[in-house]
């Protein structure tokens, strides 16, 4: 090995080993990108880390449609003006692409490319390529320095590109997975309101409602995922009650109720084998209970039963309430409102009736 | 000109905060060990020490104690490097009195501009 004998020469090396530590410091950063499933936070997280780390006022992460013809803007920062779109050319954002190269470019305003970005004095882009395809391109424009973009700038653009299209291809890919859950979800149930002509659309309804509940009470976005997949399927036992029982277009009498009164337990047990849908396959079980513990299937009460259940059987009445049924008309909502309100703390727990009376005034000014 | 005392006993980490602090006009004294620190930094009375969590003999949160206990060094301004990630680690951190509680591997330009705003403060 050469020996590095001069001041200057050991002072390039602690330069080269301070990018490179840079560089490594913003792979270990960035990779908690990882840890979101929305593409939205991955691209404001890659365009923030890109500005700080790289230096620039401007950053911004494109997209390519479909047919891979234009680049469109999904996020942008600085002077990147969000609306930007670019059809399929030879310009230097697809030149980019097309190499599956990063590329810069200083000076700008006096090249030919100043109206191809108008307001920009200087731009580096490299694409955004997933394990499948080409995704896109990020790209940062006008250092804080205002100096030229340098090999190492390149080098930390590339590390931020490659992390982002891991990323986001397995965002896109477990957006996919759960479009797919979700429409099967549908397809069953469509199937089970089939064979009932008295709770058809009842399902739809009551999802809509614990959503806008949850929504309310400030759930997590992944805890309303479960519970719109919980409100999907809550019904999903009458698979097994008698059709004559569903279909009877008179008041039921006690040994057909025992029969009904059964739904919430067989939804569970049909459910089962769904290791993932634990929390709800509880609040299935579990969404006809009592706040107080009186009159409910399996008789819990207050917190034992699962918080999304509680939801849930709020939701679910309501709908009931302002449906018709063989044997009775449907009630308006306002009065539909007030008999939930009448039974908080005996069968509705009070916390989610006050959120879903805030839901309510908001539900009825849409509707 | 304004000076900071760097305590790691990683070698490289020394070279690379002294080299960027040094381009910025900032005078700076490495130690590679942390058991003579006191001494050195009542010398030196520098603007700011940044110190690394974990070395051998004494640990930076031990020094960092220390030095709070001192009347004529507690103003000190002390940046904590680390290696530990722990949401707990970085509140004992802050709790003994650390004003910047910096993750490694950490960005030397962020840290740059951290001690930049640091002793900037500390002027007016």
């Amino acid at each position: 090995m050469e020996k590095i004998n001069t001041e200057n020469d050991l002072s390039l090396t602690i330069q080269e080993l301070s990018n490179a530590y840079e560089e490594l410091s913003l792979l270990y950063r960035i990779s908690e990108v990882f840890s979101f499933l929305s593409v939205d936070e991955i691209c404001s997280r890659i365009v923030s880390e890109a500005v700080t780390t790289i230096g620039v006022k401007t950053a911004a992460v494109l997209f390519l449609d479909e047919d891979g013809t234009k680049l469109c803007t999904e996020t942008g920062i600085g002077s990147w003006d969000k609306k930007r779109e670019f059809i399929r050319d030879s310009g230097i954002l697809w030149k980019s692409i097309d190499s599956k190269r990063p590329s810069a470019f200083c000076k700008l305003k006096e090249t030919e490319h100043r109206d191809y970005l108008p307001g920009l004095s200087s731009l580096m882009v490299c694409p955004i390529v997933g394990k499948l395809k080409t995704l896109g391109a990020v790209v940062v424009a006008d250092k804080e320095s205002e100096e030229e973009f340098y090999s190492k700038d390149s080098k930390l653009l590339m590390t931020i590109a490659a992390q982002a299209g891991l990323a986001i291809e397995n965002a896109f890919l477990y957006n996919e997975l759960e479009a797919l859950l979700i429409g099967a979800i549908r397809s069953l149930v469509k199937a089970l309101e089939a064979s009932s002509q008295w709770t058809a659309g009842h399902t739809e309804r009551v999802t809509e409602y614990a959503v806008g509940i949850g929504r309310v009470m400030g759930l997590e976005s992944e805890t309303v995922e479960k519970l719109k997949i919980s409100a999907l399927l809550h019904d999903i036992g009458k698979i097994a009650t008698p059709k004559e029982i569903l279909n009877k277009n008179c008041k039921l009498d006690e040994l057909e109720w025992i029969e009904i009164k059964k739904h919430p337990g067989l939804g569970a047990e049909i459910l089962e084998e769904l290791k993932q849908f634990k929390d709800i396959i509880l609040t299935i079980k579990y969404h006809h209970e009592h706040w107080d513990g009186e009159r409910g299937i399996f008789g819990l009460k207050e917190e034992e039963i699962p918080f999304m259940a509680r939801i849930l059987a709020v939701a679910d009445t309501f709908d009931a309430l302002t449906s018709d049924r063989p044997y009775r008309k449907r009630k308006s909502k306002e009065d539909a409102i007030k008999e939930i309100v009448s039974c908080t703390g005996t069968q509705f727990d009070p916390e989610v009736v006050a959120s879903f009376l805030k839901w309510a005034e908001h539900f009825s000014l849409q509707h | 000109m304004s000076k900071v005392i760097i305590i790691d006993d990683e070698p490289f980490i020394l070279m690379m905060i002294e080299d960027k602090l040094k381009k910025a006009n900032i005078d700076v004294v490495t130690l590679r060990e942390s058991k003579n620190a006191v001494e050195i930094i009542k010398k030196e009375m520098p603007d700011l020490i940044i110190l690394d969590w974990m070395m051998p003999e004494l640990s930076g949160i031990e020094l960092c104690r220390i030095l709070k206990k001192d009347p004529d060094l507690l103003n000190i301004p002390i940046f904590m490097l680390t290696a530990k990630g722990q949401d707990s680690d970085e509140q004992l951190g802050l709790k003994c009195g650390v004003v910047r509680y910096i993750t490694k591997p950490f960005s030397p330009k962020s840290l740059l501009e951290m001690v930049q705003e640091t002793l900037g403060k500390d002027k007016y």
